[in-house]
């Protein structure tokens, strides 16, 4: 999939190019920049987006215990799209830089991470912190329309494109820094394997069987922060990765064993991911379209078949 | 075992008082009372969930308030009325969860685990169905696998809320009998609550009733109150 994935796209890059791309880099040559400066990061970002969402996405349906949350249910992503929305369209950008939608974003994400973690230090029951997440949605949400209605129509149409998500906005500058969170995010995910197969039967159960049920859930809404606050910021608000992957995997895999499921939320979440920023690739000359309607034209009619599946 | 000395159990107000307990291992302890006179408190108040309004509830001559949660999980097991379902998790799993608080940091079980757990399938006589999904039991196998769990806990204590309350005749006896046997032969505290009185004085169980006359917990030894005396005390 990876390799279909590279090799897709306005034009036409050979293996043998990346190659020379990789390991004797010649700035001259217009298609190893192409490969060096679009298709890899484009790559790395969907590897990342794809496996994390997914990941953030299962664990957020274990902890609220509810096959229907998803990796944005905490409001995390609505941090994001606030601030890119108040970078873009009210010109008192956070940050004069080029990226300064990504960075706004970014800090929009670590806000809106801070405060729902905040809540989780004193909030008693699951459900109060799933509300006070949707919450924080809706309010920014309104507050989103409310600087959209003041601002102009270039404006506009810029946020409306960030909304539509994209793996493009990423250089390979960036990768360092997101390196590292992601594989901080993947390490703090290893001691988490062991409080969700226990959580699956309820948080008292848990709480029970000497699970710190408190200090689990702060960890796993720090894992969900860091990773869909980096997605979101570079990527847009990508849709349905996160909530239908999971469930694929569950379906298939037919088990409560959280290593199998993160391993198939990992590796499916990068297929599902590249398939479809391949298709909006391989679309491309035909019709633009922005990766937010393939992943949810595709993923779409799965949730609704599942919840069919379900009332069956 | 389980000491309890002037001690008020409530949730913000006061439900019930009790002067001297103890529980001792080997025996089976039955929980009576009407609704709403701290039944399912008491409970809590036993697994740590709710402090008590005056006084401690000793546990291996340990305070449980002082205990850690970990702690806590090696010496009580608790087992609702209903077990929650869930998708895709097999019997054989759900009695595993037993083992967490032995299992280390990733959760990877021993052979020391595996043997727990399948004597505690084996005691319940449930081995046949430790590959089917749990979501797939009547009310009875959920119980006897909810109550395996509890045994792979492997702790001196286990409590459960209303363990008959949703079975039929056949499997209340059984699990009760179940109970007894698990009691005795492996030496352990087990006090559950019922409001089946009927099933419960055909069995030798100490009763706990809560008096709704002068509201104290009294203990009493089995075979010696009929059903009428219950019924005048808790009812």
């Amino acid at each position: 999939m990876a390799i279909l994935h590279i090799t897709e796209g306005q034009f036409d890059l050979d293996l043998n190019l990346m190659k020379k791309a990789l390991f004797s880099f010649d700035s001259t040559d217009t298609y190893q920049v192409i490969f060096r400066d679009f298709r890899l990061p484009r790559l790395f970002m969907g590897i990342i987006a794809g496996s994390g969402l997914a990941i953030s996405g299962l664990l957020m349906q274990t902890l609220f215990n509810n096959p229907l949350a998803g990796p944005y249910i905490l409001g995390i992503n609505s941090g994001a799209s606030l601030f890119a929305a108040f970078s873009i369209m009210t010109g008192v950008s956070f940050f004069t830089s080029q990226f300064g939608t990504i960075a706004s974003s970014l800090l929009g994400a670590f806000i809106f991470g801070i405060i729902i973690l905040s809540f989780s230090l004193f909030v008693r029951s699951r459900i109060s912190l799933l509300l006070i997440g949707v919450m924080l949605g809706s309010f920014s949400g309104a507050l989103i329309t409310v600087i959209q209605s003041m601002s102009n129509a270039f404006q506009l149409k810029k946020f409306t494109i960030w909304t539509m998500g994209s793996l493009q906005q990423v250089s390979f500058s960036d990768f360092p820094m997101i390196i590292l969170f992601y594989f901080i995010a993947l390490f703090l995910l290893v001691f988490t394997i062991k409080p969700l197969n226990t959580l699956v039967i309820g948080e008292e159960a848990a709480g029970l069987l000497g699970i710190p049920v408190k200090l689990v859930r702060i960890i796993l809404i720090f894992i969900t922060a860091i990773l869909t606050g980096l997605i979101t910021a570079y990527c847009g608000p990508i849709a349905f990765v996160g909530l239908a992957v999971p469930n694929l995997v569950k379906l298939l895999f037919k088990t409560q064993n959280h290593s199998t499921l993160i391993l198939g939320s990992f590796v499916f979440g990068i297929l599902f991911m590249l398939f479809s920023d391949w298709l909006v690739q391989f679309l491309w000359s035909e019709i633009h379209l922005p990766l937010n309607a393939i992943t949810s034209l595709i993923g779409a009619p799965f949730v609704i078949l599942l919840i069919l599946r379900k009332l069956a | 075992m389980i000491q309890l000395q002037n001690i008020d159990i409530g949730f913000h107000e006061k439900l019930f008082e009790i002067e001297n307990l103890s529980l001792e291992k080997g025996s089976v302890y039955v929980l009576i009372g009407a609704n709403g006179k701290g039944k399912t408190t008491l409970l809590k108040t036993l697994i740590g969930e709710v402090k008590p309004l005056k006084g401690d509830v000793i546990i291996n001559k340990k305070r449980l308030k002082e205990m850690s949660r970990l702690d806590k999980s090696k010496y009580l097991s608790f087992v609702g009325s209903k077990q929650q379902d869930v998708d895709f998790l097999k019997v054989n799993e759900y009695v595993s969860l037993g083992r967490v608080p032995y299992t280390n940091l990733l959760g990877s079980k021993t052979l020391n685990d595996t043997e727990k757990v399948k004597v505690a399938l084996d005691t319940l006589g449930i081995t046949h169905l430790q590959d089917k999904f749990t979501n797939e039991l009547s009310d009875g196998e959920k119980q006897l696998a909810a109550i395996a769990k509890a045994i792979a806990q492997e702790t001196d204590i286990i409590i459960l809320d209303e363990p008959t309350a949703f079975l039929d005749y056949a499997n209340r006896v059984l699990v009760l009998n179940l109970l007894k046997e698990i009691a005795v032969s492996l030496n352990k505290v087990v006090l559950f609550s019922s409001h089946d009185i009927d099933t419960v004085l055909e069995q030798e169980v100490k009763l706990l009733i809560i008096d709704k006359a002068n509201k104290k917990l009294k203990s009493f030894i089995p075979n010696l109150l009929s059903k009428e005396d219950v019924i005048r005390m808790a009812f």
